[in-house]
């Protein structure tokens, strides 16, 4: 009974430790960050921007062009449709509103949308708020909550490289931008760790 | 938004001032150059798309797409190669900006996505066979079937532009309207498939041949 008490302590203490702690990251001042667009790939309003994109959801795997649009301040279109132009969905971020404009009825389940909605609000947001500041290796690391979830940004050179959703101290979500290219994200990746999806992203 | 016979009707009933309506009506006639056919003109196009589509064994045609979304700055354009043979195998293949090949063959779909190859076995899926059958008809442009759609003739800048609105609900709420243009010779030479939204897909054929040899070896992926 003592040995299996102290493996549930034990548990607890380092299978659910603070994600920070568990990764060594240092505590440093957020005022710097505070001020920045942390995420400026998809923030012109003047740009179009559009992926073909595969998505690996289930051992199953398809295709279609992904379109990311800035309307105005803190509102975005994202549009998935396949190649030949039909709408999959069609998705609207403005302030806090999310509104489904259009979706396919074989994909109109609630806990798809809630899965889309949580990664393409993480993937859009160009200022979320920052709780704490932290430093990792040659990297800056803030911590940010996204529709209640916690968000961890990695920066290299003030340069957004990473995010990574949180669940019980693990990654649950990452959000991979790379090949960056006068502020062009040319391939990013969406992969889920709990689920099997993985959403592929290279612009054309 | 977009403008459509209903607003036109609607703005010119509550815009009773007739110099208004005049100047309203000459500008939509003359901006849109666009007439409907008489009877006699739909039919004689019917049995003219019909006949050329019925000597029609096979058609290679290079495409333009464009994708157009009202939010958008700019359309989103592709391009590729069309490939049929008569009845009903058709090949789309997107060269650029992208490398993509969807082929359609009895009751499977085959699609290489940039090497990675795939089937999807659509046998029994009504939603599925429909498409087919209309990627195939829309290629030709022999889809005058009243069963399936409300039709409407228009005369366009000495075209032919065709309107076909599916009937059964399920797909028009996947593809509202076909809007399908066509040279005095009967080909198609435009294809635009209109969403519910408004939102469209427009392809524009050119370099078109008709009749060339092809074999079996041409639609595999």
């Amino acid at each position: 009974m003592r040995i299996l008490l102290t493996s549930l302590v034990l548990f607890f203490l380092t299978g659910c430790a603070y994600y920070p702690k568990r990764n060594n990251f240092k505590a440093i001042s957020i005022p710097v960050y505070q001020q920045k667009h942390l995420n400026h790939y998809f923030s012109d309003t003047t740009k179009d921007y559009v992926y073909k994109a595969k998505i690996e959801a289930f051992d199953k795997t398809f295709g279609g062009l992904f379109i990311i649009k800035k309307i105005d301040l803190n509102h975005h279109r994202v549009v998935f449709s396949t190649e030949m132009g039909n709408t999959i969905f069609d998705f609207t971020f403005q302030q806090d509103e999310f509104k489904v404009n259009r979706i396919l009825e074989e994909m109109d389940k609630k806990i798809l949308i809630t899965i889309l909605k949580q990664d393409l609000q993480a993937l859009i947001i160009e200022n979320p708020f920052i709780t704490e500041a932290y430093s990792f290796e040659d990297k800056v690391v803030v911590e940010s909550e996204i529709l209640s979830k916690k968000h961890y940004f990695y920066l290299q050179d003030m340069q957004l490289q990473k995010i990574v959703r949180v669940k019980n101290g693990k990654p649950n979500v990452t959000l991979e931008f790379n090949d960056i290219e006068e502020r062009q994200v040319e391939n990013l990746e969406i992969t889920h760790q709990n689920i099997k999806l993985k959403i592929s992203l290279s612009a054309i | 938004m977009r403008w459509n016979y209903g607003h036109y009707t609607s703005l010119l009933k509550k815009n009773t001032q007739p110099i208004f309506c005049l100047v309203f009506i000459m500008w939509t006639v003359i901006g849109l150059s666009q007439t409907k056919m008489s009877t006699t003109e739909a039919n004689t196009l019917k049995t003219l798309v019909k006949s050329l589509a019925d000597k029609t064994e096979t058609i290679t045609s290079d495409f333009t797409q464009y994708k157009h979304l009202d939010f958008l700055s700019n359309d989103i354009e592709s391009s590729g190669k069309l490939t049929f043979m008569a009845p009903n195998l058709v090949k789309w293949e997107y060269i650029a900006p992208f490398a993509y090949a969807i082929i359609f063959k009895d009751k499977t779909i085959f699609i290489n996505d940039g090497g990675n190859k795939s089937n999807i076995d659509v046998g029994g899926n009504k939603l599925f066979e429909q498409l087919n059958h209309l990627i195939t008809s829309s290629v030709r442009g022999d889809m005058f079937d009243d069963e399936k759609f409300d039709i409407l003739f228009f005369k366009e800048n000495g075209q032919s532009l065709v309107h076909f609105m599916p009937k059964d609900p399920k797909f028009a709420e996947f593809i509202n309207a076909f809007h399908i243009k066509f040279n005095e010779i009967g080909e198609v030479e435009e294809v635009k498939m209109i969403e519910p939204s408004g939102d469209y897909t427009q392809i524009v054929f050119n370099n078109r041949k008709t009749n060339q040899p092809l074999s079996d070896a041409d639609f595999t992926h």
